[in-house]
């Protein structure tokens, strides 16, 4: 039941990150993204394979039906689907990852989820950002983006987390 | 087993992740132009870093051979170096010559030995001039430090020659600058030595003085230094035999300079 409950929202988020990048763009210096708490929260059990299978899948749909380049949000999304339970070694300890439990700010706390949103939305930013800009954007604009959209999108990120795992 | 399974697992999920992002990659090539021309320099770049290092690689592992080919080269210009010395102080001391003493008398013509010997009683000397550089028979062969022949008989473009050490060669020579003129023959015992002949008895010739040669022949300018002067001895109870150690170095000969009289001719002619 938890787990169509959490399918189901996630869908929901999909949806509403194509409508976030077909309607409504704040600023071109800032990116709004709901994608990178949807992998952090994947249950554990999940394998890094399984993860950037459909971290691409999903990049891919919201490309497909956004006015995006398609690509673009599978080429920064998989890293952070690799590097999930690196973030989870090192923000919740391994004892944690070890015990294929699942993820929720109750259990964790608000600072490690944070912490742990930080890093993701970080590592897909960067590569979000830098792939966007082509070598046509100069380093600090670029910087200023990526750091903009950071500010933003973590913040997002817990709320995304509260509401995928509310116990 | 666990490890094995874990390394498996690694390189699995390393190389589901390449697959992903060059799918993703292709993906974006085919959606956007500036970022296809942005991915193709890039990679283009990494081509060209890789190469680059790849030729590095193979070319810090030829340095051995290069070193090689180097140390060869080095050696070839070295020894070019050296001939083209020795040349510059042929010439220089060729000038000093004509410049000094003999400008109106001898003409000089720089040449290289093609073969000498040095071994025998009647050594010769073949030389890189003939009748076309001006070379003429009995014309002097000399070098900074002494001399060395005489024109024997020249082709169009060799000259051979008689060596100092050759018992028929006679040079006349000059005990010090202002001394008593003697004939310098060699002797036979070394290639760095020659007496002075007839030297009167009553005449002591201090060790150490130099010799030169006297101007007075045809062939051979004046005042060229041929030796120092080593000691006397009695010959036959009548003349004193002088030991000259000669200055030139035969074994380390390889430039010389013909020294040739165009007035000689002229001057034979009215001694007649």
């Amino acid at each position: 039941m938890k787990n169509y409950r959490f399918i189901l929202l996630c869908v929901v988020l999909i949806v509403a990150q194509v409508f976030l990048v077909n309607f409504f763009s704040l600023s071109r210096w800032v990116v709004i993204s709901l994608l990178p708490a949807i992998i952090l929260m994947l249950p554990l059990k999940m394998g890094h394979i399984s993860s950037m299978l459909l971290a691409f899948l999903i990049g891919f749909v919201v490309d497909f039906f956004g006015n995006g380049m398609l690509g673009l949000t599978s080429i920064a999304l998989v890293p952070v689907a690799l590097s999930r339970f690196f973030v989870y070694g090192m923000v919740f300890g391994d004892e944690m990852s070890s015990r294929a439990d699942v993820i929720s700010i109750s259990r964790l706390g608000v600072l490690r989820i944070t912490l742990a949103s930080l890093l993701m939305c970080g590592l897909y930013f960067l590569v979000y950002v830098w792939v966007d800009s082509a070598g046509t954007v100069p380093f600090w604009p670029a910087f200023l983006r990526f750091f903009l959209s950071v500010l933003v999108g973590t913040p997002v990120s817990v709320l995304v987390s509260k509401l995928l795992r509310p116990e | 087993m666990a490890r094995g399974g874990k390394v498996f697992a690694f390189f699995s999920t390393v190389a589901v992740f390449i697959l992903l992002e060059i799918a993703a990659v292709s993906l974006l090539k085919r959606s956007s132009t500036l970022q296809d021309i942005w991915i193709n320099r890039f990679s283009h770049n990494v081509m060209a870093a890789t190469w680059g290092g790849i030729t590095r690689i193979g070319t810090y592992f030829s340095l051995r051979e290069q070193n090689d080919i180097l140390a060869g080269r080095n050696y070839e210009l070295y020894k070019e170096l050296q001939r083209y010395k020795e040349m510059e102080k042929a010439v220089q001391a060729m000038a000093k010559l004509d410049s000094v003493n003999f400008k109106s008398r001898f003409k000089f013509v720089p040449a290289e030995i093609t073969a000498m010997g040095t071994n025998s009683r009647h050594n010769y000397i073949i030389i890189d001039k003939g009748s076309e550089d001006g070379v003429i028979p009995q014309s002097a062969i000399i070098t900074p430090n002494g001399v060395v022949g005489m024109v024997y008989s020249v082709d169009r473009h060799y000259s051979y020659g008689l060596t100092l050490l050759n018992e028929r060669v006679s040079v006349s020579a000059r005990i010090g600058r202002n001394g008593m003129v003697a004939p310098l023959t060699w002797d036979g015992t070394g290639t760095d030595h020659a007496i002075l002949k007839d030297i009167p008895m009553h005449l002591e010739v201090p060790v150490g003085d130099t010799v030169l040669t006297s101007g007075i022949s045809n062939v051979y300018p004046a005042d060229i230094p041929l030796g120092v002067t080593q000691g006397s001895r009695l010959i036959d109870g009548s003349v004193n035999v002088v030991d000259v150690k000669l200055f030139v170095d035969f074994k380390a000969l390889r430039y010389v300079i013909v020294a040739e009289n165009p007035d000689r001719e002229f001057i034979r002619k009215m001694e007649e």
